[in-house]
């Protein structure tokens, strides 16, 4: 194996989890993320890991599989997506509250209906109040980085919450670009062995993730996740400075592009933002002083480093791949909420909807964010803009009228 | 940065070609991005795939709209209204074909440059089957003008390798990747306009409740597939004692029998798979080549 190989974001996810030696692997296939588990399958097989994998009926049984493994000592790595991801929704809650470090990966789909393969965030935004850690990768490279940084994080003593790592599907599962793959000693140096605090054990019993039935102490435990979560924002700063002095590659929470002299900011995140990228770059070819702020942290949300980042901005605009319907994006108003109390907010905040189910954003459409950035006379405040293009409505049209709908 | 697009139908391995190709542009030392896009589609649907190679970090994913290069794998995609191979490539820009073309022509059409070989000819001659994705990337890489000899090679092991291919396969793949590449010339990529023709941002508006539904059903009978085929059945009725099976096991349906329960084959409609050959007990199918001209 080459130090930097070609790889998808799947085969970068599997790498991340051959790297962190993971003990226990359940699994249930669901596109775009069977890649992952097959390619761990593969190795187990080849003898070139030594975890278990075992496959469940469902992915609500393989993520009590999954929960319970690490609670008994088992650094646990498992997969889903979008429907897959709802399915097992349930047990996302227990898994956090029973302090159970494990890392999911989650492979963005739209969620159906319609059914579609390609990649938007509200399966992974679902699970923004469940109690995992939330980082979300824009490469393939990052893919690999995160899923280490997120074992150290979740499985620190200060923290102990589990951690979905997100990639976005077809876009970076089933894409290949050069990625980086860090030695057994660089991983193992970073990440300690997981010690698990009372694991299950014969001679010594335990009860775990017991009920309460009472509102004081389940607001006591909560309260407490809470509070563990925050703090995971520090712990993550440590880890990435680690992180970064083992590998020479930083990982921001929040990561800024051409943001010194920014006026026009768009926040973003996933893979989506390498195309927005692009855009601030042409933009800037063309004179107007753009600049990107991406999201790679989503829980804890990072609202003091955004308020930092977006002070003094003339206008901001927030790209939401997801759509809460009746509201509009999820991020644009975490966005909102954070600057609120930051006395020299951007006096425009512009609330963006596109790449839904995985629908491409042109650099025309990017031109237009930026456009509405500079005229935000043109829209009505806090009403989110929808990107399509006149191409594109064709196209729908005449599918619409080939299905034979009046 | 340059853009290559490849397509096919599925089954005939772009995803491949466009990975060998990415690996060989990767380990000259560029860097590459390679992706295939699928849906639930059936062997036999149009795929499409996609690499990238730039020097520069590639600000760019997903499907590639301004190809420089666009490789068509089948040339009846040329007619698909679906596929549409030829949508978005430069002004200047190069087509290459495989059709039916024993040497590698080159000539111009409006402002692009067409490149015409057969390499399924070239497959049958050198492999005995009609593999088409790694010759697709050695052609993709010579065209290109940047990709090594040795990198194509290079990388058409490793890729194929990787899918568990038998070391004599390989060695005919490499042997067929090494012509490919010796006979497609290097054409003078002169991109005269990389800019892409603007597209219109609109506002969506409300037209009312809209359902998912489809209402106009069984239009599937009205797609033809009989030109997915390279080899064509034909049945020699001298033969043929009506034995029925070749109707049994044709997976399609498209055998239907007369009154003497030979065979007559739906040809509009009958994809090549040959299992009528394989079964017929008197060998009385044989399978010819079939040749579409693209003009």
């Amino acid at each position: 194996m080459r130090e930097v190989e070609m790889m998808t974001g799947n085969t970068a996810a599997a790498w991340a989890a051959r790297l962190a030696d993971v003990d226990y692997i359940p699994a249930f296939p669901i596109t775009p993320q069977t890649e992952i588990i097959e390619t761990l399958a593969k190795w187990i097989g080849e003898g070139l890991m030594k975890a278990k994998l075992v496959q469940f009926e469902s992915e609500h049984s393989m993520l009590t599989a999954a929960g319970t493994a690490s609670l008994a000592g088992a650094r646990v790595f498992t997969a889903s997506s979008s429907q897959g991801l709802l399915y097992g929704f349930e047990m996302l809650y227990s898994i956090s509250g029973w302090r159970a470090p494990l890392v999911l990966v989650n492979v963005s789909r739209g969620v159906a209906a319609p059914l579609t393969l390609e990649p938007d965030h509200n399966d992974v935004l679902s699970a923004r109040d469940s109690g995992f850690i939330q980082l979300h990768a824009e490469n393939c490279q990052d893919v690999l980085d995160l899923i280490l940084l997120a074992y150290r994080v979740s499985e620190d003593k200060r923290v102990r919450l589990p951690s979905i790592v997100n990639m976005d599907g077809f876009y970076l599962s089933f894409t290949r670009e050069p990625v980086r793959i860090p030695s057994k000693e660089i991983v193992g140096e970073f990440l300690p062995p997981y010690t698990p605090t009372l694991p299950f054990c014969p001679s010594r019993p335990v009860v775990k993730g017991a009920s309460v039935l009472s509102g004081s102490l389940y607001t006591y435990f909560k309260h407490n996740m809470h509070e563990s979560m925050i703090r995971a924002s520090e712990v993550i700063d440590e880890a990435s400075r680690h992180f970064e002095e083992l590998t020479g590659r930083p990982h921001k929470p929040v990561e800024g592009f051409y943001l010194d002299d920014a006026e026009y900011v768009l926040v973003m995140s996933n893979s989506f933002t390498t195309i927005g990228k692009k855009a601030v770059l042409r933009l800037r070819e063309k004179g107007v002083p753009a600049g990107l702020v991406k999201l790679v942290m989503l829980r804890p949300f990072p609202a003091a480093q955004l308020a930092r980042l977006l002070k003094n901005r003339r206008a901001v605009a927030v790209f939401d791949q997801n759509l809460s319907l009746g509201l509009g994006g999820i991020i644009y108003s975490e966005v909102a909420g954070a600057l609120y109390n930051e006395r020299k907010r951007p006096e425009t905040l512009i609330s963006v909807i596109g790449g839904l189910g995985g629908k491409y954003i042109t650099m025309e459409e990017f031109e237009y964010i930026f456009n509405l950035l500079q005229h935000p006379e043109k829209i009505e405040p806090g009403k989110p803009v929808f990107l399509f293009r006149k191409d594109e409505l064709r196209a729908v049209e005449n599918t619409i009228k080939l299905a034979g709908v009046v | 940065m340059l853009k290559i697009r490849f397509h096919g139908r599925g089954g005939q391995g772009v995803k491949t070609s466009s990975r060998i190709l990415g690996r060989a542009a990767f380990l000259d030392g560029y860097i590459a991005q390679d992706s295939p896009i699928y849906g639930a589609e059936r062997r036999g649907a149009p795929v499409v795939a996609f690499t990238r190679i730039s020097r520069e970090p590639i600000l760019e994913r997903g499907y590639i709209f301004d190809p420089d290069i666009v490789i068509v794998v089948d040339e009846t995609l040329l007619d698909d209204e679906r596929a549409r191979p030829l949508d978005g490539v430069k002004s200047g820009g190069i087509v290459f074909v495989n059709t039916q073309s024993e040497q590698a022509q080159v000539e111009n059409v409006d402002d692009k440059l067409f490149i015409k070989y057969s390499i399924t000819d070239a497959a049958l001659r050198v492999i005995g089957k009609p593999i088409v994705s790694s010759p697709s990337a050695a052609a993709a890489a010579k065209i290109t003008g940047i990709i090594s000899k040795e990198s194509i090679i290079q990388a058409t092991i490793d890729e194929l390798s990787e899918l568990g291919l038998a070391e004599e396969a390989l060695e005919r793949n490499l042997r067929l990747v090494s012509e490919v590449f010796d006979t497609i010339p290097t054409p003078q990529l002169k991109i005269l306009n990389g800019e892409t023709t603007p597209r219109e941002v609109i506002q969506l508006e409300y037209k009312g409740v809209i359902y998912e539904d489809i209402v106009n059903v069984g239009n599937a009978s009205l797609r033809r597939v009989g030109n997915w085929r390279i080899f064509k059945p034909i049945v020699d009725y001298q033969k043929c004692t009506g034995c029925m099976l070749c109707f049994v096991y044709c997976p399609d349906s498209v055998i239907s029998l007369d009154a003497k329960n030979k065979p007559i084959i739906d040809y509009e409609n009958c994809k090549g798979c040959l299992i009528c050959v394989k079964e017929c007990p008197l060998h009385a199918i044989t399978a010819v080549r079939e040749v579409k001209i693209y003009a």
